[in-house]
């Protein structure tokens, strides 16, 4: 994605395309428990994205061969929607990205649910983006540890995650879809809350070793406020009554 | 609601290791496990929860297999507990509704059930295991409450609650769909005593009716 011809203008004046300083997270809603029939559920509305996650589980491992009497599975299924961007995407079905996304995603939460209490199992994760922009798999990982903590699957930690790049030769926080496909790099990293613990980091296009610590410090500072934000959603789902109605 | 703290997975919820429901101990401390709510006490308290199935736990489930060495029931666990044939006099049929004890769970969570009782026809509702002591209540107050109000009616610790085909069944789901929503929210009785139209008095006492 990273593309060596950097004609676009992505930063004028300090400030980027859609507004924003370097620094600076696109809006986020997240809801709690917006589904009857799965055991968990969240949705996240971040910037353009709307990716909507239910959990199930732990529950019967199909096929039964692939059960392990030490642990449950986790199995993750990323899908785009046929509406959510481009006509590349229009196609369901598994295809080459969202199987590397459905990977990446079990693996952030194999990391964390407590799978030894339920051995023979399998807990699954349903991903669904209903629309797509940019940095679809931090806002999944995002909603995914939501919808986890719903289901009330014991996990050791929550986890939020947030893309920093490089964009017009500047470091920037949370990449929008056009930073992202025209900018240099793009640096999808997931902390868990209390340990800090980085459970997904990949690298797209080039950064130097400075540079990359420096992404590694700004999605640090970035997972603190989301992980404010998953808190409260689930705070507001807990608390309030009833307020389990919910609008896209 | 004022004094009490909603927890997430991962937050602290004890110095040095204690060995509560829905947590882990790591170094020492003790982490949550689970989405709960921390009281003035401290104590930790589950909102949502999977069931876990303990020795001695009263469980309802319908039979989903009749075969030559016992029955198959289904019991909103990943696995169907067991009833073994050689236990039981009681012939049951594909679609009935037991209520039997636990009498063993296996190191790979499948279970053995045994003191089997046929339910009579009747309904059974899904209700969230971390919430079931609510719906039992203190000394049996909400049960009783229920019992006295829509008829006969059973929980489950696994979260599978009975309503007799005799009982007002639409009342009774009503009133355990509120007693979901408010389970931890103080004055839920008197707010299921109102919905029956009648008002409790407080100071009460209610003699637990044994099963």
């Amino acid at each position: 994605m990273a593309s060596s011809v950097s004609a676009v203008k992505l930063v004028v004046d300090g400030k980027r395309m859609d507004g924003r300083s370097a620094e600076e997270l696109r809006p986020l809603r997240i809801e709690t428990g917006v589904l009857h029939e799965a055991d968990g559920s969240s949705f996240v509305e971040w910037g353009g994205n709307k990716i909507i996650c239910g959990v199930y589980g732990p529950r019967e491992c199909i096929p039964r061969f692939e059960a392990s009497p030490y642990r449950a599975l986790v199995k993750c299924r990323y899908m785009m929607s046929p509406f959510a961007s481009l006509d590349e995407h229009s196609r369901s079905g598994p295809s080459r990205r969202s199987t590397e996304l459905s990977k990446v995603i079990r693996e952030v939460f194999e990391n964390l649910v407590l799978a030894e209490k339920f051995p023979n199992t399998q807990i699954d994760i349903y991903l669904d983006v209903l629309q797509a922009d940019g940095g679809t798999r931090t806002a999944s990982i995002t909603a995914a540890a939501v919808a986890l903590a719903n289901a009330g699957i014991p996990m050791k930690d929550m986890v939020s995650a947030v893309a920093v790049g490089k964009a017009d030769g500047q470091l920037m926080l949370d990449l929008g879809k056009e930073e992202d496909n025209f900018g240099q790099s793009d640096t999808p990293i997931a902390f868990s809350a209390r340990n800090k613990d980085i459970l997904l980091l990949q690298m797209d296009g080039l950064l130097t070793k400075e540079e990359l610590m420096s992404v590694v410090d700004m999605a640090e500072r970035a997972s603190v406020k989301i992980h404010a934000m998953q808190a409260d959603s689930l705070k507001r789902h807990y608390e309030e009554p009833g307020t389990k109605r919910f609008r896209m | 609601m004022t004094n009490r703290k909603i927890i997430l997975p991962g937050e602290k919820i004890a110095d040095g290791r204690v060995r509560v429901p829905g947590s882990f101990s790591e170094g020492e401390a003790t982490f949550a496990s689970v989405v709960g709510m921390l009281d003035e006490e401290g104590r930790f308290i589950p909102l949502e929860k999977r069931y876990r199935p303990a020795v001695d736990d009263t469980v309802i489930g319908m039979v989903t297999d009749a075969r030559h060495a016992g029955y198959d029931v289904e019991l909103n666990l990943p696995n169907a507990g067991f009833i073994p044939a050689r236990d039981i006099r009681l012939k049951l049929e594909l679609g009935d509704f037991v209520v039997c004890k636990v009498r063993e769970v296996s190191e790979v969570g499948d279970v053995d059930l045994g003191e089997v009782r046929r339910l009579p026809k009747g309904k059974i509702v899904e209700f969230p295991p971390a919430k079931v002591p609510r719906l039992i209540g203190k000394k049996l107050s909400m049960i009783t409450l229920l019992k006295e109000n829509v008829g006969d009616i059973l929980v489950g610790n696994n979260g599978y609650v009975w309503i007799s085909e005799k009982a007002n069944v639409p009342l009774a789901i009503n009133a355990i769909k509120m007693i979901d929503e408010g389970a931890h929210f103080p004055g839920l009785t008197d707010r299921i005593a109102a919905l029956f139209g009648k008002e409790r008095i407080v100071g009460q006492t209610v003699e637990p009716t044994g099963e």
